[in-house]
């Protein structure tokens, strides 16, 4: 076998004229974007003509694996699922964990940008450089976990699928695309564009080698990291006990997003220990060292910090059991765990003022009904009744009138996912406030600040000094802006984000560690400053991308008013709320650190730049 | 004469599948990665809820060396290691005789291939690699020692 292969091929899949064609990314947008979230954000930017309807085959979704997908890197399994989102109808961009980026690499593709619409449901098979496009009528309509257990009975075990259950197939805006039993790339509806395409799976099968430049570097570095992050505190408490391991903390806080963020502490019930009475074992994506996946007892994997609460807490739900049940059956449908918990809880708190009856709604709503969750999940995978219109998500707001919007727990229209009340953390709340894909916590969680950690320590990560509390509005938008970054850069190296300096802890791999596995990788080399500047072009390539397709500038960087004007009830959090003036000079700091003016738009050099590179071959 | 031969063990309980093992191995091996080319196989079923590893046991009287029709399977006298060389056609027989699986096969270049347990290096390197201690490389219990009678006892 040849050790030598591109560093980066893209097959270019046209499902209307079923097509394939390949394109090489040169390595000028490699130096630029990096890879996976990077270069799929450059690839939208090329394919995607501006203002087209996200449902509508005019939308480009593009599966993008990383510069170090697949190679030993720690924790290196990871790729991002890229499209124009139907929840928001602003970028849709989403990470997925598990084995199948890894595998779409071996299989001879580094991306999959997918155009057009099959005339009938297909799935695309991925073999050692060759892309067949097949009939997906066997399964079509089946959920995720039966779509997987049935091409892996047609096709052989030994592949990896990535598919939509039914909710994408419907189109519910929210869906998201799933890959083994819980690894989904849930965030901004992918799956729905997946339905919209009649895309049901995509497997691939790959027996080449990924070529190494210094392999015996690449496994001492691999083994020296590994050494490294597991020193760890919270990366062996993650690997015990999985993401519930927060509950207890925001709960004692009273930060817990309750009753749709009326209340903000529940019960014990969710703590990670509870939790833990139902796990069967701790799974591992591929090339993971923190292992964080539970494998449940009730036939499912998880739930995460986010299912325990968005399920649980936010619609009432208090038994540990119900929680388990509701986000099994949700990760098999197919639908996003943080959207349905917002919507369901949203639906509730409709129905208590009046703006939903009990004839519209089907029946009655409140918090704590399990059953009636339960009947709602199913009815919005499959569009029946009030489900037909919850899977409009955000979009109903034109219907029940723009006052809802104030008790929508949700930004440029898409839901928050984090479980954390940020009234009290304001660097939290900038975060999810200016994040690229709406309310989301993924795109910066800054944390390290507060930990209580020496002055000059957090001097040497910031750059300056920056203020501990967690409660102040000073230098939190510099806080938000380093989280932001590097974890773009994360992103576009394929790599999880748990053991990304600044996530939780202040050690785990920064740039220089980056620096080390990408050259011993692939044989590039990268600056500190390059990675940097990679990172912020990537976060303004994605805000150009919002300008053009919605107009996104200040007004739309901002958060539900409940988080305004209502301070916080209970525990230490107790009377929080975000002051408007403050927040506005955060966000006025925000943009001056990128760059941005006033009104948050990119400068002219930098659309003039981001255009130049989109004419590159 | 084999003696004190040392083994890779697998713990199937403490594996959680991340396949590093079998990645590594195809590194350090052939310089590209991919954990189907590893010489350890980990079959992990995430609906099955299953983790298994298969990995050559270097076996006493190993099949593989005596189905192998051009004998390009040899046991180490000493160390009791069992190796495959490039002469290697791609019959796959070694495969279908294997009673645990320790035999893969490398499609592209159409050889099949099998632990060395990395006797180049300082020791196996799945073994170092595991984030979970699920592998252990130490010696065989049910290892061959010497007879205590080395002669016939009978006066």
């Amino acid at each position: 076998m040849e050790n030598s292969r591109p560093l980066c091929i893209n097959a270019v899949v046209n499902l209307s004229d079923r097509t394939v064609e390949l394109v090489e990314t040169q390595e000028e947008a490699i130096r630029n974007f990096l890879g996976g979230r990077g270069l799929n954000v450059y690839y939208l930017y090329k394919y995607l003509k501006p203002q087209s309807d996200p449902l509508s085959p005019d939308n480009v979704l593009i599966l993008g694996t990383g510069l170090l997908t697949g190679t030993i890197a720690p924790n290196s399994g990871r790729h991002s699922i890229t499209c124009k989102s139907p929840e928001s109808g602003i970028l849709g961009d989403s990470n997925i964990g598990g084995f199948f980026g890894p595998e779409m690499r071996f299989a001879g593709f580094d991306r999959l940008i997918i155009l057009g619409k099959a005339d009938a449901p297909v799935y695309l098979y991925l073999e050692d450089g060759k892309i067949e496009i097949r009939d997906a009528s066997p399964y079509w309509g089946l959920t995720c976990n039966q779509t997987e257990r049935k091409i892996r009975y047609d096709l052989g075990s030994d592949i990896e699928v990535e598919c939509i259950g039914p909710a994408g197939e419907k189109m519910v805006r929210f869906a998201c695309t799933r890959s083994g039993i819980k690894n989904a790339a849930g965030r901004c509806g992918t799956g729905a564009v997946w339905g919209s395409k009649n895309l049901k799976a995509v497997v691939a099968r790959g027996t080449r080698g990924l070529p190494v430049k210094d392999p015996q570097g690449m496994i001492e570095k691999y083994i020296e990291l590994r050494d490294y992050l597991q020193q760890s505190r919270v990366i062996s408490v993650l690997g015990r006990v999985g993401t519930p391991l927060l509950y207890d903390v925001s709960n004692y806080l009273g930060a817990i997003r309750t009753h749709n963020s009326q209340q903000t502490v529940f019960f014990d019930t969710l703590n990670a220990e509870e939790v833990h009475k139902y796990v069967n074992k701790m799974l591992s994506c591929y090339g993971c060292v923190v292992h964080c996946r539970h494998r449940n007892t009730l036939g499912g994997e998880g739930p995460e910090y986010t299912a325990e609460v968005l399920l649980g807490a936010n619609i009432g739900v208090a038994d540990t059991r119900q929680i388990i049940d509701l986000n099994n059956i949700v990760n098999d449908l197919g639908l996003d765990v943080s959207s349905t918990g917002t919507y369901i809880a949203w639906a509730i708190e409709l129905f208590e003022r009046g703006y939903l009856d009990e004839k519209t709604a089907g029946r009655v709503l409140r918090f704590g009904d399990y059953e009636m969750a339960r009947e709602l999940i199913y009815d919005i995978a499959y569009r029946r009744g009030l489900g037909d219109m919850l899977a409009e998500g955000s979009r109903l707001v034109d219907r029940f009138g723009p006052e809802t919007a104030d008790f929508l727990i949700a930004i440029k229209g898409l839901p928050q996912s984090d479980p954390h009340d940020v009234r009290y953390l304001k660097a939290f709340a900038l975060g999810i406030a200016t994040s690229s894909r709406g309310a989301d916590h993924l795109r910066s969680r800054p944390t390290l600040e507060i930990l209580d950690l020496p002055a000059s320590f957090t001097e040497q990560i910031y750059g300056e000094p920056v203020d501990p509390n967690p409660t102040s509005y000073r230098s939190k938008a510099r806080v938000v802006t380093f989280s932001e970054t590097i974890f773009a850069v994360v992103d576009c190296l394929g790599i999880c984000k748990f053991i990304c300096h600044g996530f939780n802890s202040p050690r785990n791999l920064n740039y220089d560690h980056f620096r080390e596995l990408i050259k011993l990788a692939t044989g590039l080399e990268f600056s500190k400053e390059e990675l940097v500047e990679g990172g912020q072009r990537v976060i303004d390539q994605e805000r150009l991308i919002n300008y053009q397709e919605k107009g996104i500038t200040r007004q739309d960087d901002t958060l539900p008013a409940r988080y305004f004007d209502e301070p916080m009830p209970s525990a230490r959090a107790k009377g929080s709320r975000i002051d408007r003036q403050s927040f506005s000079q955060m966000l006025d700091e925000y943009y001056a650190l990128h760059g941005w003016d006033k009104e948050g738009m990119l400068p002219p050099e930098r659309v003039a730049e981001l255009n130049r590179l989109k004419d590159l071959i | 004469m084999i003696t004190k031969q040392k083994l890779v063990y697998c713990r199937p309980t403490l594996c959680s599948g991340c396949r590093i093992c079998a990645n590594a191995c195809a590194v350090a091996h052939d310089g590209v990665a991919n954990p189907r080319l590893g010489r350890i196989a980990i079959h992990q079923n995430l609906l099955e809820r299953y983790e298994f590893q298969e990995l050559c046991r270097h076996c006493e009287d190993a099949p593989c060396i005596d189905a192998c029709m051009v004998g390009c399977i040899e046991e180490d006298e000493g160390t009791g290691i069992i190796t495959n060389d490039d002469r290697c056609v791609g019959c796959w027989m070694c495969v279908m005789v294997c009673p645990y699986g320790g035999m893969r096969r490398d499609l592209a270049k159409q050889v099949a291939i099998k632990c060395d347990q990395c006797k180049d290096l300082s020791g196996p390197v799945c073994v170092d690699v595991c984030p979970n201690g699920a592998l252990v490389y130490k010696e065989r219990e049910d290892a061959r020692v010497e007879p205590f009678f080395a002669g016939p006892t009978v006066a």
